[in-house]
């Protein structure tokens, strides 16, 4: 096997691992703390790269600066679908909400294909092709540009987390949610919070995918969806550090699966693992053993 | 008991009299049974026994390709390959859920999306077996007694077939014992085997029967469109359109995954013209009300409200 | 009397903590065995360890000589053991006759069969008027005796009834201790986990009692009772 070959297949999926990363750790915090399944949550990474196609076109700026306007959407609307749909279904059987959010996923996917209708969209960006020398293997620059994001995002999420007080409320409501609104915290607001949060994160992983794939309004999203499920399933739902090691796990595998073994199957490579981690370990690879959910 | 059977009676009538009364509009009605047959099929499962599956789609593909490939690639007859679809179907179905009836609820819905989406992935990349993402083309079909399988009665015909046999077979289990063993493990399984059943055997005879069912209506899609592509025919859409249909129209009721049918496909040709291919949008906004207003479905939930406004006023009467 | 059920040393433990103590019982045919003890005595893992809902760690089960320790729930009930739970369970969304016509169909494949036993079962415990309502409608009272009569319509050997006495009005409790009274002179062996020591005295032919997952006393209920052991740790606590 020839190395460079390989570091230079290792370095891209950890980069792309990374933006999946990304979109699973919005789902997986939506789900530690709401103990809801998202099904809409990978339209909201295809809204992401539509924005920027939008930001691009209407303005003509860097398509990475459609995230000014994107961000602060992208939170205004989780929280609104938080208290006009999810809210209603706390006391409803876990499927329902599994259901509504698909519901959201159709509405979200046709209505951008109202929009902008079937043809894929992308940008292009002066710098697509460039790339920089890291030692043996070369990355290119949206690439690195991706991977930078994600790490900001990931870093500013644990930041907020860990060192605010909402933060550690948030933290209080996914461990414990009668106890945390015993001790005084507004739960309904931290899952509107939350789930706000959730979109933004799969928003930002849009704009930063955006010079790397083609957008296209319906079928993108549940598949981003379900290698975020991967991701998350990969590392154990609720577990947000375990969910970037699920991320850089599926970038590999997806990466490597698809230049050894074959490539057409590169899609099936992160379901496969992710039917066998469901089965084998639903606790996740790198969760403690718990009662199923 | 009786109301069901008169009801089914009106159907089937309904059935019998309309290629006579709207002569010009039979695909429409084929895709209106073929959903109502496959929503039926699904409530099998989804519905009576409690299994939201979102990868029916792969038993709508199975049975699609097993009846095209038996005509193009071997000459064998639609009513011999239609039997082992089936067959095929509920092997399938068998394998699927002794691996995923372990997981629970939502996690067992994600792996079927994950299942069927493989099989989709497995259907478009060996082009020996199912001749790839460019699909197969059904160019020749025996002609029973003279019948042109091609032709839109027979097409019509079949698929009515189709659609009132699956809704007559939920009638009658939904009254024997094995629907009482559905609806026990639905709602309760530590119940359900305190009453001696057997839960998981339950959730895999019913995911068999549904499989089953649901690909002897691919077959007849295949029939229908007689050009398959792995796009069309395992589309995670198709599975999603197929669980909707259900859901809305009324989970584990007789009648009412059929009466979403006629709602869906017709409100889907309503919106065709206006929104061109986003006729999804409809189910997105009809599952959102059902689950935020009407959680038994919108056909259920309305025949409730109109028994019990009868009730309401008989008591008055009286 | 030969044995119908025969438990030796059954143990369950959760974790660390033992929740059945190396517990040994016998339940004769037509016999009334009750398992009393303080709450979290282990009475309710202990009818989970026998009815199969409960893997134990160590011990067996037998039922008519046949070991059934390795058997799941439904399998028991196939050989004659059935359960009420202390949190009573109706299929909320069915009708009453509904509900009992799951359990009617384990013996009787056809419909009509199902139904005729189904709806006997709802006469026995005076619940036939309200065959058609939905189970969800029920008071506290009638899902108890909605309870029974699915036990029933198992057609068992060997009932086991956790609880079914709690939160019961006087008159209600004296109509159940009497039904119970009569399906045990029919010849069906009843294991009672009971917190309602009249009823205990009135029913039971042999008492068993429990602490801390262990069996601290048995015997015939007046023994029991005066039983310094028993005094301590039972009543002593209530």
């Amino acid at each position: 096997m020839d190395t460079t070959a390989f570091l230079q297949n290792v370095s891209n999926g950890v980069l792309i691992g990374g933006v999946y990363a990304l979109i699973g750790i919005g789902l997986t915090l939506v789900f530690g703390v709401m103990r809801t399944i998202n099904f809409a949550h990978g339209d909201f990474t295809v809204l992401g790269m539509y924005g920027a196609v939008a930001f691009n076109a209407a303005i003509g700026w860097d398509p990475y600066a459609a995230l000014i306007v994107a961000v602060p959407a992208a939170f205004l609307g989780g929280v609104l679908i938080e208290r006009f749909v999810l809210s209603r279904l706390v006391e409803a059987p876990p499927e329902t909400t599994l259901l509504a959010t698909l519901g959201l996923s159709l509405i979200i996917g046709n209505c951008l294909l109202l929009i902008w209708g079937p043809e894929p969209e992308s940008v292009n960006v002066s710098y697509a092709a460039t790339t920089i020398a890291l030692g043996p293997v070369r990355v290119s620059v949206v690439l690195l540009a991706a991977g930078v994001l994600t790490l900001a995002a990931i870093t500013a999420l644990w930041l907020f987390l860990s060192r605010t007080e909402t933060g550690r409320a948030v933290k209080a409501t996914a461990s414990n949610r009668l106890g945390a609104e015993l001790v005084g915290i507004d739960t309904r607001r931290i899952h509107s919070l939350v789930f706000g949060l959730g979109t933004s994160m799969a928003v930002i992983a849009g704009v930063a995918l955006i010079p790397l794939l083609f957008a296209n309004p319906t079928s993108l999203g549940p598949i981003f969806t379900l290698k975020a499920f991967v991701v998350t399933v990969l590392g154990g739902l609720g577990n947000v550090w375990a969910a970037i090691a699920g991320g850089l796990i599926l970038g590999i595998v997806e990466v490597l699966g698809t230049a050894y073994l074959a490539s057409e199957y590169r899609d099936a490579y992160g379901l496969v693992v992710f039917l066998a981690i469901l089965l084998l370990r639903p606790e996740g690879l790198f969760g403690r053993t718990t009662k199923r959910a | 008991m009786t109301r069901i059977w008169i009801i089914f009676a009106g159907l089937a009538v309904a059935g019998l009299v309309y290629p006579f009364a709207m002569p010009g509009m039979l695909s429409v009605a084929v895709t209106v049974l073929l959903f109502a047959g496959w929503a039926t099929a699904w409530d099998i499962a989804g519905g009576w026994c409690g299994q939201v599956s979102l990868g029916h789609a792969a038993f709508v593909g199975l049975g699609a390709y097993v009846v095209a490939l038996g005509q193009v690639e071997l000459g064998i007859a639609p009513w011999f390959t239609l039997p082992a679809a089936a067959a095929l179907a509920a092997a399938l179905a068998w394998c699927w859920g002794r691996l995923t009836f372990s997981l629970a609820g939502p996690y067992f819905t994600l792996s079927t999306i994950a299942v069927a989406e493989i099989l989709r992935m497995v259907a478009i990349n060996e082009d020996w077996l199912t001749g790839g993402a460019i699909g197969v083309f059904i160019s020749t079909l025996p002609e029973p007694f003279g019948i042109d399988l091609f032709s839109r009665e027979a097409q019509y015909w079949m698929a009515l077939a189709f659609a009132l046999g699956t809704i007559a077979l939920v009638a009658i289990l939904s009254e024997r014992r094995f629907g009482y063993r559905m609806r026990a493990v639905r709602e309760d399984e530590n119940s359900a085997m305190a009453a001696g059943i057997d839960p998981t055997a339950t959730k895999l005879h019913a995911f068999m029967l549904s499989g089953a069912l649901t690909a002897v209506g691919g077959g007849i899609y295949g029939i229908f469109l007689s050009y398959l592509e792995p796009h069309v025919m395992f589309y995670l859409f198709l599975s999603v359109q197929i669980a909707l249909t259900a859901i809305i129209g009324g989970r584990g009721t007789v009648f009412g995954p059929a009466a979403g049918a006629v709602l869906l496909v017709g409100a889907g040709e309503v919106f065709r013209t206006a929104f061109a291919q986003a006729n999804l949008l409809i189910y997105g906004i009809l599952i959102l009300i059902v689950v935020l207003f009407f959680p038994r479905g919108l056909v259920a939930e309305l025949t409730r409200r109109i028994a019990r406004r009868r009730y309401a006023r008989s008591a008055q009467s009286e | 009397m030969p044995d119908l059920l025969r438990a030796s040393e059954l143990t369950v433990r959760f974790g660390g903590l033992t929740a059945v103590d190396a517990v040994d019982l016998r339940v004769g045919e037509g016999e009334v065995v009750a398992l009393i003890g303080p709450n979290g005595a282990g009475k309710t893992t202990c009818f989970d360890a026998l009815t199969g809902f409960v893997r134990p760690g160590a011990g067996r089960v037998e039922l008519d000589g046949r070991d059934v320790t390795a058997l799941p729930p439904f399998e028991r009930t196939r050989l004659g053991m059935a359960r009420t739970f202390q949190t009573e369970r109706p299929f909320e969304d069915l009708s009453v006759l509904r509900n009992v016509l799951v359990p009617a169909f384990l013996r009787h494949p056809r419909r009509a069969e199902a139904e005729a036993l189904a709806r006997s079962a709802l006469e026995r415990v005076g619940l036939a008027d309200r065959a058609d309502q939905p189970a969800s409608d029920l008071n506290l009272a009638r899902r108890r005796r909605l309870e029974l009569a699915k036990a029933l319509a198992l057609e068992p050997r060997i009932l086991f009834l956790d609880e079914v006495m709690a939160g019961l009005n006087p008159p209600a409790l004296a109509e159940m201790i009497a039904f119970l009274r009569t399906l045990s002179d029919e010849g069906m062996a009843i294991v009672l986990v009971e917190h309602i020591l009249e009823a205990v005295m009135q029913l039971a032919d042999h008492v068993v009692v429990l602490a801390s997952g262990a069996v601290i006393a048995e015997g015939r209920p007046d023994a029991v009772t005066s039983d310094p052991a028993v005094i301590e740790a039972y009543l002593g606590t209530e």
